[in-house]
């Protein structure tokens, strides 16, 4: 486990806990909540970005290579997608919707991270 | 309006739809299942389908199950309501027979599936999702 996946452990927990809160105080989708799965999407542009640079300088991907980007690339939309899917309905239920991405994402981070090394 | 008639002609869109409060959130759920059972799915039977084409086939019918249920519960309508109780119902009889099966006869299940062992890998999610879902659309039932 890398640097990147703490990074998504601890951004994305985070996000889960203060969107999990938020809805069981009945509270729709704030800035709080929506900047917190945006701060996970900003680690998943790093990881991306920092992922480019590595494989340019010449590291190798341990498992299939397609399966790690089809992953980063799909864990990038996940978040943009719940937001915006949250804004359309200002909600309760749409905080809940933005727990998940914290927790989705971490996952995914995890099995990236497996297929990194 | 207490005590008044309501037109039956109007519609209640209230009654005949499912994507609003909690509905979101298992059509989210749901969305994030499809992709994942989907991608699954494809990468198990692009790569190494003769190893185990029962479960590989048992991926691709959850995953396309998962398709299904989503877009179903996001749609407004009786029909819509029909497929996704449809759907929803084959996740759960899908999850309790593999779960057995591969509980009790784990030689016919070599390679996991996204229903084996009663979706432990996901967390029995699969497990918990259709119930749920269930009890949304008996919620929502259109009248």
């Amino acid at each position: 486990m890398d640097g990147y996946f703490y990074a998504l452990l601890i951004v994305g927990l985070v996000s889960t806990i203060m969107c999990v809160v938020a809805g069981l105080m009945k509270k729709a989708p704030n800035d709080p909540t929506i900047y917190s799965v945006l701060a996970v999407e900003l680690v998943l542009v790093v990881y991306l970005v920092g992922s480019i640079i590595r494989v340019a300088m010449g590291e190798q991907i341990a498992g299939e290579a397609w399966e790690f980007w089809g992953y980063l690339i799909t864990a990038l939309m996940i978040p943009l997608g719940a937001v915006y899917w949250a804004i359309l309905e200002r909600t309760r239920w749409s905080n809940f919707v933005l727990a998940a991405v914290g927790v989705t994402v971490l996952v995914m981070g995890a099995r990236m991270n497996q297929i990194w090394y | 309006m207490t005590g008044t008639e309501t037109n039956p002609a109007t519609p209640q869109p209230k009654k005949d739809t499912r994507n609003t409060g909690p509905g979101r959130l298992l059509i989210a759920v749901y969305a994030v299942f499809a992709l994942s059972a989907t991608a699954r799915a494809g990468y198990q039977i692009a790569t190494k389908f003769a190893e185990a084409p029962l479960a590989h086939i048992l991926s691709a019918l959850a995953a396309v199950v998962y398709i299904v249920a989503t877009i179903s519960l996001a749609k407004p309508g009786r029909t819509w309501f029909k497929v996704s109780v449809a759907a929803v119902l084959t996740e759960l009889i899908g999850v309790l027979v593999v779960g057995a099966i591969s509980l009790f006869d784990p030689v016919a299940f070599p390679h996991d599936t996204v229903w084996s062992l009663f979706g432990r890998g996901y967390g029995f999610v699969p497990l918990i999702l259709p119930i749920l879902g269930l009890l949304w659309l008996n919620k929502r039932r259109p009248s």
